[in-house]
């Protein structure tokens, strides 16, 4: 495979969340505003790269049985890197975000990826897949946070777009909104990849 | 050397050392790494504390550090630790730090109440982990107006505030709550509410 096809097959073809439904926990928890989806997005692809390069690079020496821990070790060291560095340097994202920066070390792309892909192939391949997953993933979370926040807020990025006579749908703010939305692309991908064969 | 190698990552204490190692690698660069931002994070949130007491009372917080010294002062006595704004030696009014536990976590704010405690000057919220978009809107400048000004006494008797839905016009002593989150509402009412008994009974006011 091309550095291209690793890509394009982890970030649409194969994709995290409508392929292999995973890390839903966090596409439903932050998609009620576009802001917060970019950054769990770009946090999520930071650890997923770097991750992945760095667990493709010790691939031949971690034991077997113990991968996941070891693996869990270093996705949570990328993760802490980018909360400190958020409350460094950008504390007022940092104070938006709140806890779930944290939450990315649970993030199941990242530990999916490291097991499916980084331990198997050498460490640029793996930082592509990684970029590729976690921008896959950026996408729908900025995809249904694009509708939750239109519905919800009448803003995109905080900024107003409907003005006052739009009445906001406090349920695209709750939790509930989430799961329709999420169910919603996964059945139109799904409906249109079966129709393409 | 390459026969011993092997055989060494066949041995069962393989497994042990190589975590330890990495273990040790990974934490040590988080702890520098840490070390290394604390100083900024502790000058930010510092700055931050002292121009939200600042803006309690209405105070420029154009240069915090300044303004901070000239107008503020923090009191500590037994269990109680306050700040007291003075301008032109005139007493504005007391500002508590106060916490209540929110919907996810303990919500820390700022309550500025006039030196009679009849009043409240002004809220800020310091900290807060409530749901973003729902119970995050207790950091909205339209949720914390209502508190500004706002009486608190009645009869010589600090008042508990009652919830009306978010849109309502509200009067007395009735706040508007926040639509999907009456938990992290009740929380700020309970807290303030909590807080001014304590503290108005601890520093003896007249009401």
């Amino acid at each position: 495979m091309t550095k291209k096809q690793i890509f394009m097959t982890s970030a649409f073809t194969e994709n995290s969340i409508w392929r292999q439904i995973l890390g839903i926990c966090s596409a439903l928890a932050v998609t009620n505003l576009m802001l917060n989806s970019l950054v769990m997005g770009l946090g999520v692809i930071f650890t997923l790269a770097l991750a992945g390069f760095t667990i493709s690079l010790l691939r031949n020496y971690i034991p077997k049985r113990i991968r996941m821990m070891v693996q869990t070790l270093i996705i949570a060291s990328y993760v802490i890197i980018v909360d400190l560095v958020l409350k460094a340097y950008f504390p007022q994202i940092s104070t938006a975000l709140g806890p779930y920066v944290g939450l990315i070390i649970t993030n199941c792309i990242i530990m999916g990826r490291a097991e499916a892909f980084a331990g198997k192939n050498p460490p640029l391949a793996a930082m592509i897949d990684g970029i590729g997953a976690g921008v896959g993933y950026t996408f729908v979370l900025l995809v249904i946070s694009f509708v939750r926040e239109l519905f919800g807020f009448g803003t995109l990025f905080g900024i107003p777009i409907l003005g006052d006579w739009w009445t906001k749908w406090s349920i695209m703010v709750m939790a509930p909104s989430a799961f329709f939305m999420l169910a919603m692309l996964i059945w139109i991908v799904n409906t249109k990849s079966a129709k393409r064969g | 050397m390459v026969n011993k190698k092997t055989i060494f990552r066949e041995t069962r204490a393989y497994p042990v050392v190589f975590m330890l190692l990495i273990t040790i690698v990974f934490v040590g660069i988080l702890a520098v790494l840490y070390q290394l931002t604390l100083h900024r994070v502790q000058t930010y949130r510092e700055t931050q504390l002292k121009s939200m007491v600042l803006r309690t009372f209405d105070l420029p917080e154009n240069d915090v550090e300044a303004n901070f010294t000239k107008f503020i002062s923090l009191r500590e006595e037994a269990d109680l630790t306050y700040y007291e704004a003075t301008k032109d030696s005139v007493l504005l009014g007391f500002c508590f730090p106060i916490s209540g536990s929110g919907l996810w976590s303990t919500i820390q704010a700022l309550l500025a109440v006039t030196p009679d405690f009849k009043n409240i000057i002004d809220i800020e919220i310091v900290s807060q982990n409530e749901t973003p978009g729902l119970g995050g809107r207790i950091t909205e400048s339209w949720f914390k107006a209502q508190f500004k000004g706002k009486l608190l006494v009645e009869n010589h008797l600090i008042q508990q505030f009652t919830l009306i839905p978010e849109n309502d016009q509200i009067k007395g002593f009735e706040i508007n709550q926040i639509t999907g989150a009456t938990a992290s509402s009740k929380a700020v009412v309970d807290m303030i509410y909590k807080n001014v008994l304590k503290y108005s009974k601890e520093m003896r006011a007249e009401l």
